[in-house]
């Protein structure tokens, strides 16, 4: 092992357990059992080396460096089935989150970065201008408009005062466009009167899987600028 | 949003999608008709909305969206397990963004030994991840034909439309 290698594996011993935010319920790591309910319960056990149980005794070995340079991490959805079941309460799905937002930017795997950063250079994950988003969401709107019952719906972008503002998930603007209807035929009948923004209206926000939170924080700020500046009353939660 | 922005509340509201199709139907701004949607369906929780959301703000929309399925499904049925207990889709977590596409796969299949045993012919889900996942799954399991819809689609759906 070079010098380089040593350090590398030494230098961040213990940092995710003293660094993962407690659950509401404050379980320090510690007080695992090791009963293994978490890899039980958990459908990507066994998979190249997965296992909750096995995070959580890496954690508490001081493994850190070699959790952080593994692919684990990226293999667990964060889905929460092993500490609802475990007895300790131990907060598995923060000791994950923390050690991916230990991996190194570049080395985050697939698009999740690349999404975050597009989102915070260009407003949405997929870097669309806005002329192209204000054309595909109007043609979609005119469309629906020819369907019986919907002939006076209009999308307003932008609207002062609006009722409800509503984010999209960028997908739907890409390649499901037939889904964006859904809510509309709702608010359309229901007479809501909501709005869209022009401009950074994604919904999405991959920080969160990335463990990044400053670029969560800087689009979660970006709604409240929407809501601020156009005044409106209340928010609907992205999907 | 309450640790970055605390002052939000007090300028505006918040909803969630349950919130709002909730008091649609409730308050009758909206009327649906279950009859539309005869489709043999299972209502998926999402572990963002169900045991999440039950740690972090002590509150899991689990009755929520069944409400709303009896509203406006005519023959649905609960997945085994459910509520705090459901499988996760297996895209959770932004996995659907990573390239471990096979590790995905087998993450699902119990998944989809919950959609078999239902029986069902079509899958009611209110998250974008869940319904990406699970659409691309049905083709991997054999079940090509299993319709994978958003909750407000089934809404919308079953809209009636007064003329
Ligand atoms: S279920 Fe909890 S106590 Fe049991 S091994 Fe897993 S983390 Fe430890
Ligand atoms: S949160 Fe991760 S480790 Fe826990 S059950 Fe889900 S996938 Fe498995």
């Amino acid at each position: 092992m070079s010098q380089a290698e040593v350090e590398a594996t030494t230098k961040d011993e213990f940092v995710i357990k003293e660094k993962a935010p407690l659950r509401p319920v404050q379980s320090p790591t510690d007080l695992c059992l090791g009963c293994g309910t978490c890899s039980a319960g958990c459908p990507m056990t066994g998979v190249e080396g997965f296992d909750p149980r096995r995070i959580v005794r890496m954690v508490l070995t001081g493994l850190d460096r070699e959790l952080i340079d593994s692919k684990l991490p990226w293999l667990c959805t964060m889905c929460a089935k092993c500490e609802y079941a475990c007895p300790m309460g131990i907060n598995i799905v923060n000791l994950v989150r923390t050690a991916r937002s230990m991996v190194e930017r570049s080395r985050v795997p697939g698009q999740i970065h690349k999404g975050v950063e597009m989102a915070l250079k260009t407003g949405n994950n997929l870097g669309l201008p806005t002329e192209d988003f204000v054309f595909i969401v109007e043609d979609v709107a005119e469309e629906m408009a020819e369907e019986e019952g919907f002939s006076d719906f209009r999308i307003q972008l932008d609207k002062k005062g609006a009722g409800l503002l509503h984010t999209l998930h960028n997908k739907l603007v890409n390649t499901q466009n037939e889904d964006l209807v859904h809510w509309w035929k709702i608010f359309h009948l229901a007479g809501e009167d909501f709005t869209i923004p022009r401009e950074n209206w994604e919904g999405v926000n991959w920080g969160l899987f990335s463990g990044d939170n400053e670029a969560m924080k800087t689009l979660v700020g970006r709604i409240v600028e929407h809501m601020d500046r156009l005044e409106i009353k209340n928010l609907m939660y992205p999907e | 949003m309450q640790t970055w922005f605390p002052d939000f509340f007090d300028r505006h509201g918040a909803l969630t999608v349950f919130d709002l199709l909730k008091d649609y139907l409730e308050s009758g701004r909206i009327k649906v008709d279950r009859s539309k949607n005869p489709q043999k369906a299972a209502y998926h929780d999402p572990c963002n909305y169900g045991r999440k959301s039950l740690e972090l703000f002590g509150k899991g929309y689990f009755d929520e969206p069944r409400w709303i399925m009896d509203q406006c499904m005519s023959n649905w049925v609960d997945l085994f397990p459910c509520r705090g207990n459901q499988y996760c889709c297996g895209g959770g977590g932004g996995t659907l963004l990573t390239p471990y596409k096979q590790e995905r796969i087998h993450y699902s299949r119990k998944k989809f030994e919950q959609i078999r045993r239902a029986g069902v012919e079509m899958i009611v889900v209110p998250c974008h991840s869940c319904h990406g996942q699970l659409r691309a799954m049905a083709k991997e399991f054999d079940m090509p034909d299993l319709e994978v819809k958003y909750l407000w689609q089934v809404v919308a759906e079953a809209l009636v439309i007064e003329t």
